[in-house]
């Protein structure tokens, strides 16, 4: 009897104590659910009511920024010690360089006066094509590390696509520029799991949310007339969205649908995975595993994530100076991030 | 064997003479070249008796759609057009199709479990099956164009407007504009 009564009071402040943590989860759970349809719902209508003043905007403030972030994520999860990932690590750095070197080649050599660019789709379906290759083999390379994973289905599908890329080149480098922004939100499904297993089906039960928003948008604007792109960085902007690819399309429909998907890109990456903690403290370089084992580099992840700052302020600087020409070196540089989000994402899958 | 080579030459001759015989035959009026369709938009014929000459209206932004159209009407070539523009492009679409399907069969053959196979060869099935019905059923397509304007002499007759899809086409020549309405007539053939 009097072991009943201790085993019973030991356990009452325990339970109590669960009772409460499961109640915070909860309430954050549903904050974070608020926050998420918020955040959309806000994204979708501020990019259908003023895309190009609100795309300006958009670009000026977090382009630079959610760079940073992503520089600062790609650090931390870089391991230590390459170990058995070294070969694919060579491949993904590799064809990180090589593609971005290509990609800047193309114009670079235009307004060089040393291409015409008279075989601009043939060599835009080069670029495509070396991408998806890359893209195949670090696939190939991940499933190779576990005999669980038999990714072997994913060869098919890869030159299927340099098939399509081939019919339509131009159309499939749009593809990309709509794709990509999508690529955050599977980042952030992935952390979850990892690190938030209760938040998940709150976050797949918002995602849901996505296509409707995107129906909305499309309904919405898709017989409103086309933006007027009668000043070159307006011009600018839904050439980017694909205007003169899609000329029966509304521009002020595809610039707001890119411009609705920019968004929840840099909010994914500029709030929510700093939130859950995914790159740790943001100015503790510790956090690094490259910085943190023995004989490691913490002064010089330091010096790259102050260059890193250096170079948002410059972003912000050419921005204020010229914005439709540094727009447009940005966007061209900016696809080094881009194929560096598909290792880091194959890493965590 | 001189004789029959001898006959054999001049029938080949007579037979070749008689291409050149077709020289006397006046020469085809050249066929004139097919209007290009440079925009797709709605038509409504409305009866007015208050009117006197026809009018054609056009909104302000339909006809700044026509005038986008019309000067990306190069990027309006259908997606055939386009491929068949370069060689290259094509062959490397078909080396990659090839490739594609390739290894698409080697998968199916490698992949041990059987559970697995049943479960692709019921999608492809079910995705064979759903393009048949496509093809039967026209997807979600609406009615035939003519369907819309049949109805326009009764209309017409009744005072009332007809709704409709038009396709706006650029033909050569100076014959200012012309509408052809599409009716479908239910007289047996050759009946007048």
């Amino acid at each position: 009897m009097e072991r009943a009564a201790n085993i019973s009071l030991a356990a009452w402040p325990r339970t109590r104590s669960s009772d409460r943590a499961r109640l915070s989860t909860r309430l954050a759970v549903r904050l974070f659910a608020v926050i998420l349809v918020v955040s959309a719902g806000v994204s979708a209508a501020l990019a259908s009511w003023l895309p190009l003043q609100v795309s300006i905007l958009t670009v000026f403030l977090f382009a630079g920024p959610h760079n940073w972030f992503e520089l600062r994520y790609f650090l931390m999860r870089l391991p230590a010690r390459f170990g058995r990932s070294r070969n694919f690590f060579a491949v993904a750095f590799a064809g990180i360089f090589l593609l971005t070197a290509a990609y800047l080649a193309m114009p670079a050599l235009y307004y060089a006066n040393l291409w015409s660019g008279s075989n601009w789709p043939d060599a835009m379906a080069t670029w495509n094509t070396l991408l998806l290759l890359w893209l195949g083999a670090l696939v190939m390379m991940r499933s190779s590390q576990s005999s669980r994973r038999d990714w072997f289905w994913t060869l098919p599908i890869v030159f299927m696509l340099c098939a399509v890329n081939w019919l339509q080149p131009q159309l499939f480098s749009l593809a990309i520029v709509y794709i990509h922004p999508l690529v955050a939100l599977w980042f952030l499904d992935r952390h979850l799991r990892r690190t938030r297993p209760e938040w998940l089906r709150t976050y797949h039960r918002c995602l849901m949310l996505l296509p409707l928003l995107i129906a909305g948008i499309l309904w919405q604007l898709s017989r409103t007339s086309s933006l007027a792109d009668d000043n070159g960085l307006f011009w600018r902007i839904t050439q980017h969205a694909g205007a003169d690819l899609l000329p029966n399309v509304s521009s002020h429909m595809l610039v707001s649908l890119h411009l609705f998907l920019e968004m929840l890109h840099y909010a994914v990456w500029i709030i929510a995975l700093p939130l859950i903690g995914t790159t740790g403290a943001l100015w503790n370089v510790r956090t690094i595993p490259l910085a943190r084992r023995r004989g490691g580099f913490p002064k010089l992840i330091a010096a790259v994530l102050v260059f890193g700052l250096f170079v948002v302020g410059l972003l912000w600087f050419g921005f204020s100076v010229n914005y439709a020409a540094m727009r447009d070196i940005y966007f061209a540089v900016a696809i080094a991030h881009v194929l560096a989000e598909a290792p880091f994402l194959l890493r965590m899958i | 064997m001189k004789r029959t080579f001898v006959i054999c030459a001049a029938a080949l001759l007579l037979i070749g003479t008689a291409v050149f015989a077709f020289g006397d035959i006046a020469r085809p009026k050249p066929t004139p070249a097919p209007g290009k369709v440079v925009f797709h938009t709605g038509l409504q014929i409305v009866p007015d008796s208050k009117v006197y000459e026809a009018r054609l209206q056009i909104s302000q932004e339909t006809l700044q759609r026509i005038r986008e159209a019309t000067a990306n009407t190069s990027a309006n070539t259908s997606m055939t057009q386009r491929i068949m523009q370069s060689a290259t492009r094509t062959v490397m679409a078909g080396m990659f199709m090839f490739l594609a399907i390739s290894f698409a069969g080697v998968w199916l053959a490698r992949s041990t479990q059987r559970r697995g196979q049943k479960a692709i060869a019921g999608a492809l099935l079910v995705a064979g099956m759903l393009g048949a019905a496509t093809v039967i059923v026209r997807a979600n397509a609406g009615p035939p164009g003519y369907y819309y304007w049949q109805k326009l002499p009764e209309n017409l007759t009744k005072g009332q407007g007809t709704r409709g899809g038009l396709d706006i086409e650029i033909v050569s020549g100076d014959d200012g504009i012309k509408l052809i309405v599409p009716m479908k007539t239910n007289k047996a053939p050759g009946e007048e």
